[in-house]
């Protein structure tokens, strides 16, 4: 199912909002987990069923331990940590996942031309694409940094926080500048930053799917705000 | 480069730096769920750790706009992983005075760079702002939430109204510091590599 970007959009300014606002009651549990699963349902009808079936599994355990084993009274530095954690993958992954649904699935172009639809400065619209595009980019590098260090022996920088980051950190970094010069070459042959109006292939339009997305969304954010502040 | 408008070039680099500033806050975001006293010391951490990144950044600034930009991204990032829309006006305000000392050392000058890193650096205290501006209601919020009674208190202790001037102070402090060191990275590194 393809969705426009500014649909997806509104489900992350949305989301976002109803993070922020702590669920007190089961009525407002339930409609924040309902909110959460849209996101997860969309995974799987992207066909990106390991990432879904990971988010389904880590939303599921962080709440049921949250539910059924922790209460406010439980101490102890491991309960401790772990009500911490519990925490934060409650309060935020339904935000998480939302983001990652949606910087997985839109591609740059689309995201590009949803954002000047919506009169969005171009400086904005650039550096917002690039830095969608960048988390998955240094997480590789990353990864990479790590394999050569563990194939030279070199372990937590011998102990030494300060190694530790400079070691991770530059190459980082290195790869990071490099990879930003070929893309601005890249960008630039393509035509951004010229005088003239930029166009795109897609074609953006609001289907029925759009439409339906942001009502139950609007609805859901309603209900939220209401049954929180005022009933 | 003669004119003063920002190219492609320039947001493509707001970009990178943005998101490696941001996995860098990330990451020692994650630190402070072990206990609230690591919440607090964020304000040594991130401009320590972070100004290797913003250092380098810094030598890539030639026009007025990049770090006013930075902030704004700043501020949405923060909105979109659930840290609430209450710091913006700092994030951004932060950003625009930053830019604006650097503007007037011609974005050359070392000393004016440590202050602009400085003020920079404040936009991680809006990390706090919920706790502080609706301290009552947030801390009402985290025990609902599954926090337990002895976090809020712990985080409650290390961050209120009164202390926030100390957090803000000695984030612009470590942010001056964090700009030394960063500089000394980066010259370290990239500047015997050619890079910058």
């Amino acid at each position: 199912m393809r969705l426009d970007p500014r649909t997806k959009l509104y489900m992350i300014l949305i989301v976002s909002a109803v993070v922020l606002m702590t669920a007190t009651t089961p009525f407002l549990w339930g409609v924040r987990i309902l909110m959460t699963m849209v996101p997860i349902a969309l995974l799987f009808l992207e066909k990106r069923y390991a990432s879904a079936v990971r988010f389904l599994v880590f939303y599921g355990v962080a709440l049921a331990l949250t539910f059924f084993f922790l209460s406010e009274e439980s101490s102890g530095i491991l309960t401790a940590i772990l009500i911490g954690y519990c925490g934060i993958v409650v309060q935020f992954l339904p935000a998480m996942i939302t983001a990652w649904y949606v910087v997985r699935t839109t591609k740059i172009d689309e995201f590009m031309s949803a954002m000047q639809r919506m009169h969005v400065p171009d400086g904005i619209t650039i550096s917002l694409a690039v830095v969608m595009r960048f988390f998955p980019t240094i997480k590789e590098e990353y990864m990479a940094i790590r394999d050569a260090m563990k194939m030279r022996g070199i372990m937590f920088g011998g102990g030494n926080a300060l190694k530790m980051i400079e070691f991770r950190m530059i190459p980082l970094l290195f790869s990071c500048v490099n990879i930003g010069d070929e893309l601005s070459a890249a960008a630039i042959t393509r035509g951004l930053g010229g005088k003239g109006k930029r166009t795109s292939v897609v074609e953006l339009k609001l289907h029925i799917q759009d439409w339906c997305l942001i009502f139950l969304f609007t609805v859901a954010a309603g209900i939220f705000v209401a049954g929180k502040y005022f009933l | 480069m003669g004119n003063n408008k920002l190219a492609a070039k320039d947001f493509i680099t707001i970009g990178i730096f943005t998101a490696l500033l941001f996995v860098v806050e990330f990451a020692c975001g994650m630190l402070g769920y072990i206990h609230p006293y690591i919440v607090a010391s964020y304000v040594v951490m991130i401009p320590l750790v972070g100004s290797i990144p913003m250092m380098l950044f810094y030598t890539k600034i030639e026009k007025f706009g990049m770090l006013s930009i930075m902030s704004v991204l700043l501020a949405i990032i923060m909105f979109v992983t659930g840290m609430g829309y209450l710091g913006a006006p700092l994030i951004i305000g932060a950003g625009v005075i930053a830019d604006l000392i650097a503007k007037s050392g011609k974005y050359k000058s070392f000393k004016k760079t440590i202050l602009s890193h400085g003020v920079f650096c404040l936009w991680i205290c809006a990390n706090y702002f919920p706790v502080v501006v609706t301290a009552d209601s947030y801390r009402q919020d985290l025990i609902d939430g599954g926090y337990s009674t002895e976090y809020c208190d712990n985080l409650f202790r290390a961050i209120n109204s009164k202390t926030i001037a100390v957090l803000l102070v000695l984030c612009f402090v470590f942010g001056c510091i964090g700009a030394v060191v960063g500089k000394a990275v980066v010259k370290k590194h990239f500047e015997k590599a050619g890079i910058v």
